[in-house]
């Protein structure tokens, strides 16, 4: 198009703005369908080599929470979340201390004192074909 | 036509990057998903720079929404804000139970000691009930002493009623006049606008101390280390005058950290103890929240006295070993650790078998009781033993004040 008139000019700035509205549009709209008001929690964390855990050993896994315990019975693992509301509870020389409201357990989790009224929750572990383990929360 | 969609395409291009623009301005929301709910709120977007509200409350398994109401996926302040409960304090006693609330909360069972609402609505503090009674006998609208009407209608746990005191269904002007001056000084009432007096109300009007030191609106704390100028926003700050029915505040006003000329009135008697302690040293927390039942005056349900700590001259104070990890001696610790309660500790306990859970008995057979709210440790023996020559019948105030009063 080497002379172009005010016409064409017109033109392609018209189907420039049309195409720029729809393309802006369509982000927006693309944007409103992905928002995720309320992100999946993840329940399935990869721990890596089960080497890197070695026997006799309690391992912290804060971003869980949880302990994974590894004894002569093998691989399990203890939720951190206090069974009466919630809070993370601590491990400590005689198992774990809620710091919240006082909570008491011993090291297989079971309650030695109040308020909370049930151990803390076992997770599943899974020891895949490669030796790397999966902790399992749901 | 062509100049149409043109004109238009060019409006709903400047209308969304306006709506861009609008949009990037707003702040990157920052989600928490408390334990306890497992619903993501919005709320730190704005408030990730408030403190910790208590130990017992950690914001990563509460959140903000359960205690405080509002539009938890909100970005705009006032949407946000629109559906608090009890604005910035949501345990107002109007919304406590909506707020506090729940079995495993603050109106559980009274076996688990977790009935602390009920407990306070049926409270003298927050009835008013023993002053409504009063004036009402006074000026001749009600026969007896017994309370009929308290600031809000309530049942408490023995079935017991008190209906809403509604001053200006009074005929009596000077029960009307008591209705309009004299209710300020419970728990939900409104505090009065001097520097003194200022506080929160509900819970917070005991737990959220020292509102003064917080910047305004900045105040985010609950504790039971509740020192005595908490208890002084109502108490020790002046009497009603019952002639003209209004409050006639103390015109000694000393500074705030002179403890003994701040504790008590200038017409009362008092001991060392008296105001080297604070309030919640000694009174338990069923003389300050009550019991869940109705009462008509304060002793009936105030009944700590001198011979709870130092028993008489021919009895020792009463005293209980910890056996039980669940004896609430060491939630009360939990929540407040001044002391390090361990199994086989022996404390003192009252005559309604609270535990006194800041004492400790020594090997030497004197006592110890740690501060709760200064952390002071302070030393003290039995009567038993001693030269005291009082009948240990006669527990009354006076009593024991006569040999042991300070003079100021």
């Amino acid at each position: 198009m080497p002379n172009p008139t005010r016409r064409d000019f017109l033109k392609l700035t018209t189907t420039a703005l049309l195409a720029a509205s729809g393309l802006l549009g369509l982000g927006g709209l693309l944007r409103f369908l992905d928002y995720q008001t309320e992100p999946p929690r993840k329940t399935d964390f990869d721990l890596g080599p089960a080497s890197n855990f070695p026997m006799d050993s309690r391992t912290l896994l804060p971003d869980v929470p949880a302990v994974l315990i590894h004894n002569a019975a093998g691989f399990s693992a203890l939720s951190l979340v206090c069974t009466h509301l919630g809070c993370t509870v601590e491990q400590n020389a005689d198992g774990f201390a809620c710091p919240c409201h006082g909570s008491r357990y011993d090291k297989n989790g079971d309650v030695q004192r109040g308020p909370a009224a049930k151990p803390l929750r076992a997770l599943r572990i899974e020891l895949k074909a490669d030796s790397t383990l999966i902790l399992h929360t749901n | 036509m062509r100049r149409i969609i043109g004109i238009a395409s060019a409006i709903l291009l400047v209308t969304l990057l306006v709506a861009w623009w609008w949009t990037s301005r707003e702040p990157k929301p920052i989600a928490l998903t408390p334990t306890l709910t497992g619903q993501v709120e919005y709320c730190l977007t704005c408030h990730s720079d408030l403190q910790e509200i208590s130990p017992s409350h950690p914001v990563k398994t509460f959140g903000c929404v359960i205690c405080h109401g509002g539009e938890r996926l909100a970005l705009n302040a006032d949407l946000a804000h629109s559906t608090m409960r009890g604005g910035a304090n949501p345990s107002d006693l109007s919304v406590v139970q909506a707020s506090c609330g729940g079995s495993n909360c603050h109106s559980g069972s009274e076996a688990q000691n977790q009935d602390h609402i009920q407990r306070v609505m049926t409270s003298i503090q927050s009835t008013y009930a023993g002053a409504i009674a009063n004036i009402r006998y006074s000026f001749g609208a009600q026969s007896s002493l017994k309370a009929q009407l308290g600031i809000f209608a309530v049942t408490d746990k023995n079935n017991i009623s008190l209906q809403a005191f509604d001053p200006t269904a009074e005929t009596n002007p000077m029960i009307q006049k008591f209705g309009t001056n004299c209710l300020t000084c419970h728990i939900n009432a409104t505090p009065r606008t001097e520097e003194n007096f200022n506080r929160l109300t509900g819970c917070a009007a005991c737990h959220t101390p020292n509102i003064d030191s917080f910047p305004k609106g900045q105040i985010h704390k609950l504790t039971t280390a509740i020192p005595y100028t908490q208890c002084n926003t109502c108490h020790n700050r002046g009497n009603y005058d019952l002639r003209t029915m209004t409050f006639v505040e103390r015109t000694d006003q000393p500074l705030p950290n002179d403890r003994l000329h701040n504790y008590y009135q200038p017409i009362a008697q008092f001991t060392k103890c008296e105001y080297t302690l604070d309030c919640v040293d000694c009174h338990t927390r069923t003389e300050a929240m009550g019991d869940g039942q109705i009462y008509s005056k304060k002793t009936d349900i105030q009944y700590i006295q001198c011979q709870t700590c130092h028993g008489t001259p021919t009895q020792l104070p009463l005293t209980k070993t910890l056996t039980d990890p669940n004896d609430i001696a060491f939630r009360m610790a939990q929540l407040n650790p001044v002391v390090d309660l361990k199994i086989g500790d022996t404390i003192l306990v009252t005559d309604k078998g609270e535990p006194l859970w800041n004492t400790r008995v020594l090997p030497d057979g004197t006592y110890q009781l740690v501060g709760k709210a200064t952390m002071q440790t302070f030393a003290f023996k039995p009567v038993m033993g001693s030269h005291c020559t009082q009948n240990g019948q006669d527990q009354s105030s006076a009593y024991c004040h006569e040999c042991h009063s300070v003079q100021r």
